[in-house]
């Protein structure tokens, strides 16, 4: 008796699922009802219930429990469900990996359940193995050294990539997962790549285990997290959006409690095929005030959490806390005090966007060589110095680091330069300063191990007004000689005045 | 501009609009630009300044010295793109945290310099963008553009560079005339003050009492 579930898509009512006489009868999952009622007249439909479909997966998720701690659900509405168990460590306990789909299949198919019954090296191998490989193989088993072989006959479908990816590939000519093997990478990940950003090669890779798919941070667990499971996944960005702020707000309740505030925290995705897909930021001063905390994650980007197929379960973590205390404002100087307050958050929300390393402030450093008495860092958790008095010396406002070599010509071998060729432009030298003499740092020797030598630095004005800071380095007589092994003196451009 | 261009008899507008754009003359005039730019913000205890400039425009041209700006609490934030520019810039001034934003910032809207205009007027800070192409619509209430002078006379060395100067001429503005100034930098505090004219030219002394910022 020939039967069919029906679900009603954009394209009418297709065949959701169908038992092995209407599958005998050439009826296949995706045809039309009218198309296959006119095949199979005799066909009885019923419509497919989604939903009871997905609590039977999750109570079979809970049941498979017994093989995994970490069991996830992939749910897919196109008939492409299934369990994922991670049984990294766990499979010698079942008799080992080659017998442990014969375990669970025979398991499964008491408790009157058909499926088929993967163990790969990876998600993404298991994934495509149970899906697309053999149907008439109900257990497999692949270990590292058949991972290439097994997968190489199976359609590119299997690798977990978008319908529009797919029929690109198809396009092309490669059908199968080996016909990928042979292309140059680059032009596949150019080429291959659907809305999210998940390109054909990231995926290859997860199947044959060249990128990790589920990294787990080895690291203390926070102390202050909040949880939230969903019985339904997130897919959409809009639902992630929308559940941050009350999960905010309960890990702000709790830091608050305890006097503390976040200087780092996390969003953690967990996602239904078992990975998980996180976010961090980070905060220069420890804060626990959920606005600016949204603020920050979305300047990061909360599109960059990759839901994959669902993210049944959201986790807020304050990755590093520190205690807050109530700020003493009679002591200190009000106005310089309200301005730290408002900076610390906007270096906060600028380096969560542009990245730490960009966001940077001058620190002086110990040393008498110029670009190195200055060193910039990150701003972000850097207690600002009161900036120093300056020098007393004249000082560029513009430096470059490292400095330029020049021509330059001298009417006296040490005196300064009369003309000078930097950048191709020839300036002639109107009126000069110096010379500043530097000593070199000689405990710290030069990259090359070359000596390291003396700068003589000149502030000089060309004709058009504009105001250089030139250094000879080496001096003649002490450090040169004139042999030839010796490097004659060379000019340098450093900087630049107002 | 001609190399001594006639100084306008009208006061130096020493008070900054809340977007100005200043432009340097040449590739090689963009220290003087800098400086001038910085000397528009608003007199403060210890100014903060935020320098948004792309990684290219740093290398080119060089990254700002501390040591040769006392009394600046700089940020720089090295950027790839305008757009992260102009949003860097935004978000500084309207954060109330800085005095001055500055941005090297070449292509920006209309539309996109009117978003910086609110954006100081809310965090009441001063933003400046520093371009070498001047034109093209634009929200600035003042466009600048800087060149730089031969220093005046150093007391103790005449063969050497004396305080630097430049021409500051005013191509654009909604309030003003246009009109070219000649600044001077003081060694004292740092800062640029409007140079006296030559005693005797048969003018009013003016703008002694409009110190440049």
């Amino acid at each position: 008796m020939p039967l069919a579930l029906i679900r009603k898509t954009v394209r009418g009512a297709v065949i959701h699922a169908l038992n092995p006489a209407a599958r005998t009868a050439g009826l296949r999952r995706g045809q039309t009802q009218a198309d296959a009622l006119a095949m199979v007249p005799a066909l009885a439909c019923r419509s497919a219930d989604l939903e009871a479909d997905r609590r039977a997966l999750e109570g079979l998720a809970l049941w498979a429990e017994r093989w995994s701690p970490a069991v996830s659900v992939s749910a897919s509405d196109d008939g492409l469900e299934g369990l994922c168990l991670d049984m990294t460590g766990a499979a010698h306990l079942f008799g080992g990996s080659a017998a442990l789909p014969n375990r669970i299949g025979t398991r499964l198919a008491e408790a009157g359940i058909t499926a088929r019954v993967v163990v790969a090296p990876t998600i993404g191998a298991a994934w495509a193995l149970a899906r697309y490989g053999d149907p008439e193989r109900r257990t497999l088993s692949v270990d590292d050294d058949s991972l290439r072989d097994s997968l190489a006959g199976l359609p590119v479908e299997a690798l977990r990539i978008g319908a529009d990816v797919v029929a690109e590939a198809r396009r092309f000519g490669l059908k199968r997962i080996g016909d990928l093997y042979p292309m140059p990478r680059a032009g596949l990940a150019r080429r291959f790549r659907d809305g999210d950003g998940i390109d054909l090669v990231r995926r290859l890779d997860q199947a044959l285990g060249l990128s990790v798919e589920a990294l787990v941070p080895v690291r203390a667990a926070p102390r202050y997290r909040v949880w939230e499971a969903h019985a339904e996944p997130l897919t959409e960005m809009g639902g992630i959006a929308a559940r941050l702020p009350g999960l905010a707000a309960d890990l702000a309740a709790a830091l608050e409690r305890d006097g503390q505030g976040a200087r780092a925290l996390t969003l953690s995705g967990f996602r239904t095929d078992g990975t998980v897909s996180g976010l961090s930021v980070r905060m220069g001063r420890p804060d626990r005030d959920p606005v600016v905390w949204l603020r920050l994650f979305r300047e990061r980007g909360l599109e960059r959490i990759d839901p994959g197929f669902g993210i049944d379960a959201l986790m807020l973590s304050a990755d590093v806390t520190e205690p807050v205390t109530d700020r003493q404002t009679e002591m200190e100087a009000q106005v310089v005090d309200d301005r730290v307050a408002a900076l610390a958050p906007l270096i906060d929300r600028l380096s969560a966007r542009l990245g730490e390393g960009r966001v940077l402030r001058p620190e002086p450093v110990d040393s008498w060589i110029p670009e190195r008495a200055e060193r910039l860092c990150p701003a972000l958790g850097h207690v600002p110095s009161m900036p120093g008095p300056g020098d007393e010396r004249r000082r560029p406002v513009l430096l470059l680091d490292p400095p330029e070599p020049i021509e330059a010509l001298a009417e006296l071998p040490d005196g300064a330069p009369a003309r000078f060729t930097w950048r191709r432009v020839s300036r002639r030298v109107r009126r000069a300063d110096g010379p500043e003499r530097l000593s070199p740092e000689w405990w710290r020797p030069r990259p090359d191990d070359r000596q390291v030598r003396t700068r003589d630095y000149y502030c000089v004005e060309d004709d058009g007004g504009r105001r250089y800071w030139l250094f000879r380095e080496g001096l003649y007589g002490r450090e040169y000689a004139g042999h030839d092994d010796d490097r004659a003196p060379s000019w340098w451009m450093h900087g630049m005045f107002a | 501009m001609d190399p001594s261009p006639r100084l306008s008899n009208a006061p130096y507008p020493a008070d900054p609009a809340v977007l100005e754009e200043v432009c340097a003359a040449g590739p090689g005039d963009l220290a003087t630009a800098f400086a001038f730019a910085l000397s528009r913000a608003p007199k403060a205890v210890r100014p903060v300044v935020l320098l948004a400039a792309p990684r290219a425009w740093l290398a080119e041209h060089g990254r700002p010295y501390g040591r040769g700006l006392p009394g600046v609490d700089l940020i720089l934030a090295a950027t790839t793109t305008g757009a992260e520019g102009l949003w860097t810039m935004e978000q500084a001034l309207r954060s109330g945290a800085v005095t001055v934003a500055l941005g090297a910032i070449e292509e920006a809207s209309l539309a996109q310099t009117q978003r910086l205009g609110f954006a100081a007027r809310e965090g009441g800070a001063v933003g400046m963008l520093l371009r070498f192409r001047s034109g093209g619509l634009s929200a600035a209430r003042r466009r600048w553009r800087i060149m730089p002078a031969p220093s005046a006379t150093e007391p103790a060395d005449a063969r050497a560079p004396g305080a630097g100067r430049l021409w500051a001429e005013l191509v654009r503005s909604r309030s003003e005339r246009p009109g070219v100034w000649m600044l001077e930098q003081d060694d004292e505090t740092h800062r640029l003050r409007l140079v006296d004219r030559l005693a005797g030219d048969g003018l009013d002394a003016i703008g002694r009492t409009a110190l440049a910022a």
